[in-house]
């Protein structure tokens, strides 16, 4: 099982660990820290580690053109995937005989094992499971889909993405000049969000740290190939990281790590919660 | 000019789809008990999608199934059978978010359509080029196009293209908001939506946050949304009113008519906005068709939904003999009130009441019991069947 990580800190990519997943400047959401193509390629240049960028954006017309050169240049790196939103991805790499690998990224849609083979038959090699499921329906798909299932294990998950400048309408109403970060608080549940907000629009994250170290060893035991873990808002995530490379290279076996990582709050998001959609 | 453009409403129960069918949709579509983004509206069991397939179909008119839920693996048994079970009660088309379910559809079902779902938030020509290879119909546009980027994606595409016209908005890309999820537990994705963005939230030291948008509102907007060649224009709202319904879809009935008769003026689009104006809870916005959403499409305060008191009642029949109108009162009007009934043909009539009757045929001056049955005096030549409407125009007390 491989860890994936995705930092907040340019710096922390040279941390010790299987992949780093850049990215896309202007053409991702949901993200701290953006990259250009150029430091990308240089990037790739320097490091051994599978680099997975991330072009996460609805894209409209305008943005086609740009893609498309964007996928002509990837193709041309050494890099071992890029997770997608928009199914434009698809088509272009299709459409232009592209080698490069695709991870199904489609946020809270990545969940169940049929579609994601169906992706899986257009040649998707990988997909990052969505975070509103069990995990045991996280083994379900990693059990019974041919696709290279991800999953994000240590975060502050992203929830929603609005093409909406909604801190910028926020503090055009109190008069004040806007930030591009804002965080909100639900009144009733005491949930805390944090927005961010660029051209894009506004990125949605939940101030609370899921913390999924306490089912790596279920997901090595299902045989995950890939694990994420992403910098933002996560201290000594450096430390973090180096323990988790030690942990799954020594088979799990640890349980120190996880005693020692219950410092990292006890959320553990919906892997061990169903959601409910009838309220009748 | 190529084929006359759909108009397309919701309905959330037999009444519902015989009502917006009667006063002009061209189609209706609506949800299953299974496997719908409105898990909590009352949906239809299979026997009451047959009678709304046999209903439309003596009309010329069609019925779409929402089959349009994030799909987890257990939502996947007897999915297949449930198919069966639409494909065989008669729906022309279904409304879906899922590529394994679009592919499913098209290989054993080639003959129904499938329309993929707004869900996908489908923003631009090659994400629609995919789901046309992939055999999909139509594709519901997603709610943040312009009407540049729409008419792009039409020039460049070979599939039909739906877009909305009416009715309420998601602050975020649909599909790409979890927020109920985290916030209710109730899956937004699985039809379990609890409107998260329509809460207040805190702000350290600052005025609450809200992003609730206004609701959409395209009466201005049809003729160029024919124009630029949209095969159906969709209302939000399969949990709206009766008496909502029957007015915004009589009232876009009578817009794309008199546009296609070239009869559509200023004037009359300001009446039409008016009818429209009188059944919102909210205010109204046409988003991003002519620019980028902004500050001004959104509510500040928290919730501000007006509840509507024009609606009067609900005609069961008219008995031109006796000039009788009987109907199923809904809120409280009295003798002297000036109302108007409207018909799902489109016809208007205003009058002052004057005579009012218990269901025992005793003179009253006031219908004042919601779901109670009253008769009216009214004397005219136009047929008024079950189904049309009662609405206030001005109250006795203004009129005096």
């Amino acid at each position: 099982m491989k860890l994936l990580i995705e930092t907040s800190n340019k710096n922390d990519i040279d941390l010790d660990c299987d992949g780093i997943i850049l990215p896309l400047k202007d053409y991702s959401v949901e993200s701290i820290t953006y990259y250009t193509l150029d430091e990308i390629e240089v990037i790739s240049k320097k490091t051994n580690k599978e680099i997975f960028i991330k072009i996460n954006k609805n894209l409209m017309n305008k943005d086609i053109p740009n893609i498309k050169d964007i996928l002509i240049k990837l193709d041309k790196i050494k890099i071992s995937g890029i997770f997608f939103y928009d199914l434009a991805i698809l088509q272009l790499v299709r459409e232009l005989n592209l080698s490069i690998n695709l991870v199904w990224n489609q946020t809270h849609m990545v969940n169940n094992y049929k579609t994601c083979d169906y992706y899986y038959s257009k040649g998707i090699k990988y997909a990052l499971l969505g975070k509103e499921i069990t995990l045991e329906e996280i083994q379900d798909i990693i059990r019974k889909s041919k696709i290279n299932c991800m999953v994000e294990v240590v975060s502050k998950p992203s929830v929603a993405v609005s093409y909406r400048h909604l801190i910028t309408n926020y503090y055009k109403d109190l008069g004040k000049t806007s930030t591009n970060k804002l965080q909100i608080k639900e009144k009733v549940s005491g949930l805390k969000f944090d927005l961010e907000e660029d051209n894009n629009g506004t990125s949605f994250f939940l101030d609370t740290i899921t913390n999924g170290t306490s089912i790596i060893k279920d997901l090595y035991q299902a045989n995950c190939p890939y694990i994420i873990m992403r910098e933002y808002g996560i201290d000594n995530f450096k430390e973090l990281v180096a323990d988790t490379m030690k942990y799954t290279s020594n088979k799990c076996i640890d349980d120190d790590y996880i005693n020692k990582y219950k410092k990292l709050g006890d959320s553990t998001n919906f892997f061990f919660k169903k959601t409910i959609y009838k309220v009748k | 000019m190529s084929k006359k453009i759909e108009l397309l409403s919701p309905a959330g129960d037999i009444e519902r789809l015989k009502v917006t069918l009667l006063y002009g949709a061209d189609a209706v579509y609506i949800g299953g008990q299974k496997y719908s983004l409105r898990a909590n509206a009352t949906n239809f069991s299979i026997n009451e999608i047959k009678e709304g397939c046999n209903f439309a179909h003596k009309l010329g008119k069609k019925v779409h199934l929402t089959l349009n839920i994030v799909f987890h693996n257990e939502d996947m048994s007897g999915v297949k059978e449930y198919i069966k079970e639409v494909v065989d009660a008669g729906i022309d088309a279904f409304i879906v978010s899922d590529p394994f379910i679009i592919s499913y559809i098209k290989k054993k079902y080639p003959n129904v359509e499938v329309h993929l779902s707004t869900q996908n938030s489908t923003t631009n020509y090659k994400a629609v080029e995919f789901f046309e290879g992939e055999g999909v119909d139509r594709v519901v546009l997603a709610r943040e196009l312009s009407k540049d980027e729409i008419s792009y994606i039409i020039k460049n595409t070979n599939v039909d293209i739906e877009t909305f016209i009416h009715g309420a908005m998601c602050t975020c890309f649909s599909g790409r908001c979890a927020l109920s999820n985290y916030v209710t537990n109730r899956d937004a994705n699985r039809g379990g939506c609890a409107q998260v963005c329509r809460f207040a939230f805190q702000v350290k030291d600052e005025k609450d946050f809200t992003m609730a948008t206004k609701d959409m509102n395209m009466a201005k907007y049809i003729g160029d949304l024919i124009d630029i060649g949209v095969t159906s224009m969709k209302v939000e709202g399969r949990m709206r009113s009766l008496y909502y319904l029957a007015t915004v879809i009589g009232t876009y009935r009578n817009i794309i008519d008199d546009y296609y008769d070239e009869t559509l003026t200023e004037e009359k689009i300001k009446i039409y906005e008016d009818r429209l104006a009188k059944v919102a809870n909210r205010e109204t916005s046409s988003h991003y068709f002519l620019k980028e959403a902004d500050y001004t499409d959104q509510y500040y305060t928290g919730r501000v939904e007006v509840s509507n008191q024009d609606y009067l009642g609900q005609v069961i029949s008219y008995d031109k003999d006796k000039q009788l109108l009987k109907f199923i009162e809904r809120n409280y009007f009295e003798v002297g009130d000036t109302i108007e009934v409207f018909t799902p043909a489109g016809e208007h009539l205003d009058f002052i009441l004057e005579e009012l009757f218990d269901d025992e045929m005793n003179s009253i001056p006031v219908a004042r019991h919601p779901d109670n049955i009253y008769y009216l005096r009214v004397d005219t030549l136009i047929n008024i069947p079950t189904y049309s409407m009662i609405k206030i125009v001005s109250r006795r007390k203004d009129n005096e």
